[in-house]
């Protein structure tokens, strides 16, 4: 008797999945839906209704207050803003998409946000809203798919040397320009009393596949060819992975720290002496040393090192997109707007330190007159965007994981390039 | 008084029947109605997705993908850090399993006619590793564990230099093992203690009398007679094992050179990378493990009658 029901259950169970399986099979892919780029041009008329804003907390968290002025000229439109920890972010906000409960405005990141460019889930940027050349030109590019672009660049951030100028002094060395050069300025800052010359990220995560990238590109390497095809087993991945594994080799960074929350102390307290990272550690240096002042007398920066194809870097940071769903886009790209306004821009760093993505809006005293800040806007200019395919978030992931290989000495950076290639292949460039 | 004629008894007993059905199935219905909603529905629907290439970008129409058979299981298959995760599920499972179980069956039989005085407070000891917060739990662990930790001051003392435990990826494993046990054997010795205490005392006394000592009687007597509680218990464990997803993602997540990536944590990672298809196929992959190892197990250890 048992022994029937279960087979019943089994037989109701095929049932079902066959079933399900069928109702698939009666569906498929569609043909390419065609960005309709002409989008209604948003005039300047008062922004009205209620504007419903998603973000992940961080930069976001201060925008209430720096849109102050923005609600008293339009006193008729309500922004309600939820602010979501920025590990679910991504997850929540797909499903809201997906039960077609989205927000009107969402922020996304510009060196993660392809799997959303598509006009399914973001309406183009209207003509004539902003002026992309005002942007960091990668950071304009990271939201364009087939010459449509969806986001529209919010703060910028990029990796630059954060190092000991105290210790650099001692050993009488500068900044190196040049990949040659780096690991013997580390060994020099190692010499004057640094533990480790190098603070390497050893999360052997997707932020190690994009420095890895970003090496590539420095070595003349481009990640995708021009007719979108994975280029990652070339001469200029190996001579990348072998750059970032050098430091490791040569004893100047230590493969099993400090990991991402000690990298700051680590650096005040002299275990390290030199950091790739960005721009927001310039404010947090003072707090991790408990001194007022540490920083300007320890710290100093410089644009990276050149590979032998220069020293381009990625650019981070935010970018809004107007989801497609939305009921009231008028006034979410108003809103949009005003974020990118010089003005707003420069009230949001006052806020936040999130370091402006108008590239004019720099030249305010207030981020002007910070010496510290002025290698990250040398090399904000020489940044590139990370391809625009969804699938890259997957190959940068691997791309830091098999450098852990190779920074280890248990592969070859041939293989491992071959290993990543094989593997990105195997994605293509997802679909849509 | 009026006397009422019975209606034909037979039919009465079948409406009595079919009421009792329709009462239980009334009980029933908020069970299966959570289970069908919350459990077979999406099961369904993940055989289904596994099928197909449903990423991200699709969830606005996840209708409108492609069907593409078994490519997502070849994948898997093809892909050498899923072999490499079901290996290591594999260790965790062999090596874990046997463990958990042999300390809570020490630790039962110990409380149960070892210990004598506060036996109620060694319980819940024992027990608390099962209730407590395992985010907080993988922290102090990798804390203990660090190359400056507790655990390498403790070999310092005694004059030897201890690895870095989970940045050796020998060493990462067994540390992630060990956590797994620790905080799962109070759950196998409570369930060995409800077996022990379910096997007949007059038994023991008979098996005295035959001038049986304690250990012929553990052999002879508990042992056999705690078989189906062994069975529970084996499979519940594994079937908890096939699934280890908390210890390593908190303790390790994943690395040191991916020594302690489990089945589950690469379902998790796949479907944050929005590759729905791909992570149905692995859970799938999970799924038919659990039930082909907990058919084996049945067959091995069913009280032969």
């Amino acid at each position: 008797m048992s022994n029937m029901s279960r087979r019943s259950a089994l037989q109701l169970t095929s049932g079902m999945a066959v079933l399900g399986t069928l109702a698939l099979a009666g569906c498929g892919r569609g043909d390419d839906t065609a960005a309709t780029a002409s989008a209604k041009p948003v005039d300047s008329s008062p922004a009205t209704g209620t504007v419903k804003v998603w973000a992940p907390q961080g930069d976001a968290d201060v925008l209430a207050k720096v849109i102050k002025p923005f609600q008293a000229a339009n006193p008729d439109l309500d922004v309600k803003f939820t602010l979501i920890p920025n590990a679910e972010y991504y997850t929540k906000l797909q499903s809201a998409i997906a039960a077609g409960k989205g927000p009107d405005l969402a922020q996304f990141f510009p060196e993660a946000q392809a799997q959303f460019l598509d006009p399914s889930i973001l309406r183009p940027v209207p003509d004539g809203l902003v002026a992309p050349d005002s942007f960091f030109k990668s950071l304009w590019d990271a939201g364009v798919v087939k010459d449509v672009a969806y986001t529209v660049p919010w703060y910028a951030y990029t990796y630059a040397l954060v190092y000991r100028s105290d210790l650099a002094e001692k050993a009488g060395v500068k900044a190196p320009t040049t990949w040659a050069t780096t690991v013997p300025f580390l060994k020099a800052l190692q010499d004057a009393g640094a533990a480790h010359g190098l603070g390497a990220d050893i999360g052997w995560d997707i932020f190690n596949g994009q420095d890895v990238a970003m090496y590539a590109w420095q070595a003349g390497g481009s990640l995708r060819s021009a007719d979108g095809k994975w280029t990652l087993d070339t001469p200029a991945t190996v001579d990348a992975l072998k750059f970032n594994a050098s430091f490791f080799t040569s004893g100047t960074a230590d493969p099993s720290g400090p990991t991402f929350l000690d990298a700051q102390p680590y650096f005040v307290s002299g275990k390290t002496a030199c950091m790739i990272t960005g721009p927001w550690v310039v404010g947090q240096l003072d707090t991790a040393a408990k001194k007022t002042g540490w920083t300007a007398s320890h710290v100093a920066t410089a644009p990276l090192p050149a590979g032998s194809s220069g020293n381009t870097s990625f650019a981070g940071g935010g970018t809004w997109g107007v989801l497609a769903s939305s009921g009231n886009a008028d006034a979410s790209w108003k809103l949009v707007r005003h974020l990118t306004k010089p003005s707003t821009q420069v009230a949001q760093y006052k806020a936040y330190s999130s370091l402006p993505a108008v590239v004019s809006a720099w030249d305010d005293p207030a981020i002007a007159d910070q010496p510290l800040l002025d290698a990250f806007l040398t090399q904000m200019k020489s940044t590139r965007a990370f391809p625009q395919v969804s699938t890259w978030q997957q190959v940068a992931t691997r791309l830091g994981k098999e450098m852990e290989g190779v920074a280890k000495g248990t592969q070859s950076a041939e293989k491992a390039a071959a290993k990543v290639q094989a593997y990105a292949e195997s994605l293509g460039s997802g679909t849509g | 008084m009026t006397t009422v004629v019975p209606a034909s008894p037979r039919k009465d007993r079948r409406s009595r029947g079919a009421r009792r059905t329709a009462v239980a199935w009334l009980f029933l219905a908020p069970f299966t109605l959570v289970f069908l909603l919350y459990t077979a529905v999406p099961t369904v629907a993940a055989l289904g997705f596994s099928l197909t290439d449903l990423r991200g970008m699709d969830l606005r129409h996840p209708f409108a993908v492609d069907l593409v058979g078994f490519d997502n299981y070849l994948r898997l298959f093809r892909d050498d850090s899923f072999l490499r995760d079901l290996l290591n599920t594999g260790l965790f499972v062999a090596v874990g399993v046997p463990l958990t179980m042999g300390i809570g069956l020490a630790l039962a039989l110990a409380v149960n006619s070892g210990i004598r005085r506060l036996r109620g407070v060694f319980r819940t000891v024992f027990f608390a590793p099962v209730v407590t917060n395992i985010v907080a739990v993988a922290l102090i662990w990798q804390y203990a564990f660090h190359a400056n930790g507790t655990v390498n001051e403790v070999f310092g003392a005694v004059g030897l230099a201890g690895p870095n435990w989970l940045d050796d990826p020998d060493l990462a494993m067994p540390v992630v093992i060990l956590l797994g046990i620790w905080r799962n054997f109070g759950y196998a010795m409570v369930l060995f203690l409800a077996g022990l205490q379910a096997v007949p005392r007059e038994v023991y006394e008979a098996a005295a009398i035959d001038g049986a000592g304690r250990w012929r009687q553990l052999r002879h007597i508990t042992l056999p007679l705690l078989l189906p509680t062994t069975l529970v218990v084996t499979v519940l464990l594994t079937v908890f094992y096939l699934q280890v997803f908390d210890e390593p993602y908190l303790l390790t997540n994943g690395g040191p050179l991916g020594s302690t990536e489990s089945v589950a944590l690469y379902t998790y990672r796949q479907f944050g990378a929005g590759e729905f298809g791909v992570s149905s196929a692995a859970s799938f992959v999970t799924l038919l493990l659990i039930g082909l190892v907990s058919v084996v197990q049945f067959r091995l250890l069913r009280p032969r009658t």
